[in-house]
């Protein structure tokens, strides 16, 4: 890879003689130093956990905020640059809310990942030598998680604007391992209490810190509630039931 | 004695049929009327199809209740020329929605997006006053009628057009059994719908210049949409 670098890593638009965009592989390397996220789907619904990285005792943990609401029905968990999430969010939730506007129905899940990807490849300059809103590729890649008329799903959505289907999936620094524990252990009539352990789980496994009720996020999307992220003692209670 | 200013005692203002003369006048009233009848598990559509300006008939076989998907159905009155604009409009939008979206629009998210497609022209609207007919979620009868701002009401039935003070409040007696003793109320079954229906052309045909020559029917039910032509008077 280094050998082939030469000058085509410049520019973000330039494909290499090999027809490689260096610049969006480099966004996809960026997510794999990021903190790992976990998605589990179940029939009952989709199951979300991260760790959140409290680099110091004095850091309010709190303030880590890495699964966030889309719609009612949709939430995401991300990896990656945080910064870069939040207009990828915001572009998510517009189009939510304007899809209600527009037909007064929850937006179809796939669909609000569609959204999120149109937006992926929008960098670079405009067509017309416009400015566009960003320079580089976005370093996040997302969790998306909700429940439509076609049951509860799981997406990836990555730097280069791609997306899939996942019924689990890991992100972030540890997602190697994740991902091949997740293939041993995720089975597809898994209950979402399972799932639940099981995330946490696999999270337990790929983190630094020690897991506790602080540096984990656990979210849920279901039919019947729609997103809902866990507090803190509804978090302890599934720790202790790991 | 008293001074009395001198009384104008104006007599009644006429209104005046003011013709214009070159202005421009992007409005007609080509008449006509539609109704539509909502049951437990299906919507029941009926227009007639002549279409007329002033004294003139342009056509006694102009159908102005148009198939929008294989479970909607748009019945208008008012503007034939805006009436066939907004049905290419909702068409172009539910074909727009089916590729993003990779499914049929709902008749309940047509009815939202009819809504806002006449409210965005708020101020140069479409003469047409709409009733969208489908089935919701529940498979359940909807009719939705709006006024041509956007204004949009769920309702169990609906006359509009030239012989609509007419045919409402014979459907409000026959439908909602209103100013009927001992009426049990609740929705009709289809073929009783049916017969009301074409009972109520037949009887705007009669008294309604505007309406008359042909009727079209449409029966929307979780099978599809049934269509049927009839015969009205074409006098």
């Amino acid at each position: 890879m280094f050998l082939t670098r030469s000058e085509y890593d410049r520019g973000v638009n330039t494909f290499s003689p090999e027809g490689r965009l260096f610049q969006v592989e480099y966004a996809i390397e960026a997510i794999k130093l990021g903190s790992t996220a976990i998605g589990i789907r179940t029939n009952e619904g989709v199951i979300l956990a991260v760790e959140k990285r409290v680099t110091s005792p004095l850091l309010v943990a709190d303030s880590i905020e890495k699964i966030l609401e889309i719609d009612r029905h949709v939430a995401c968990a991300m990896s990656g640059l945080t910064a870069d999430s939040r207009t990828m969010i915001e572009h998510a939730r517009v189009e939510a809310q304007n899809h209600t506007f527009a037909y007064e129905e929850p937006i179809p899940v796939e669909s609000v990942t569609q959204a999120v990807c149109d937006l992926a490849l929008r960098f670079g300059e405009g067509a017309d030598g416009q400015e566009s809103t960003m320079s580089r590729p976005f370093g996040v890649a997302l969790l998306i998680a909700g429940v439509d008329e076609r049951g509860p799903q799981l997406y990836n959505t990555d730097p280069s604007g791609t997306f899939w289907r996942y019924e689990a999936k890991a992100i972030g620094a540890g997602s190697e391992g994740a991902q091949t524990e997740l293939q041993e252990q995720y089975h597809r009539d898994i209950t979402l209490a399972d799932a639940e352990v099981l995330a946490l789980k696999v999270l337990k496994q790929v983190m630094e810190e020690k897991l506790s009720n602080t540096n984990v996020q656990l979210a849920k999307v279901t039919q019947e509630t729609g997103y809902s992220i866990y507090a803190k003692d509804e978090l302890q209670s599934v720790i202790s039931r790991m | 004695m008293m001074d009395f200013a001198p009384m104008h005692s104006a007599p009644a203002e006429v209104p005046v049929e003011h013709h214009s003369h070159g202005g421009w006048d992007p409005y007609v009233d080509n008449g006509g009327t539609s109704l539509a009848i909502a049951g437990k598990d299906f919507v029941i559509v009926a227009s007639d199809a002549r279409q007329s300006d002033g004294y003139s008939i342009n056509s006694r076989y102009d159908p102005k209740a148009f198939t929008l998907s294989n479970q909607t159905v748009l019945a208008t009155t008012g503007y034939a020329a805006d009436a066939k604009r907004l049905v290419e409009v909702l068409e172009q939008n539910a074909q727009t929605y089916f590729h993003k979206h990779e499914k049929q629009m709902s008749a309940p998210a047509m009815a939202q997006m009819l809504s806002n497609t006449l409210y965005y022209k708020r101020f140069f609207p479409y003469y047409v006053f709409p009733i969208l007919c489908g089935l919701d979620k529940e498979g359940k009868g909807a009719v939705f009628a709006y006024d041509p701002v956007g204004n949009m009401e769920r309702v169990v039935y609906q006359a509009y057009g030239s012989a609509s003070a007419l045919v409402q409040p014979f459907l409000d007696n026959q439908v909602a059994g209103a100013n009927q003793r001992g009426h049990e109320g609740g929705l009709l079954d289809r073929e009783t719908a049916r017969k009301i229906a074409i009972d109520a052309f037949t009887g705007a045909t009669e008294r309604d210049i505007y309406t008359g020559d042909w009727l079209d029917i449409f029966v929307i039910d979780q099978t599809g949409i049934h269509r049927e032509k009839r015969e009205l008077k074409h006098d």
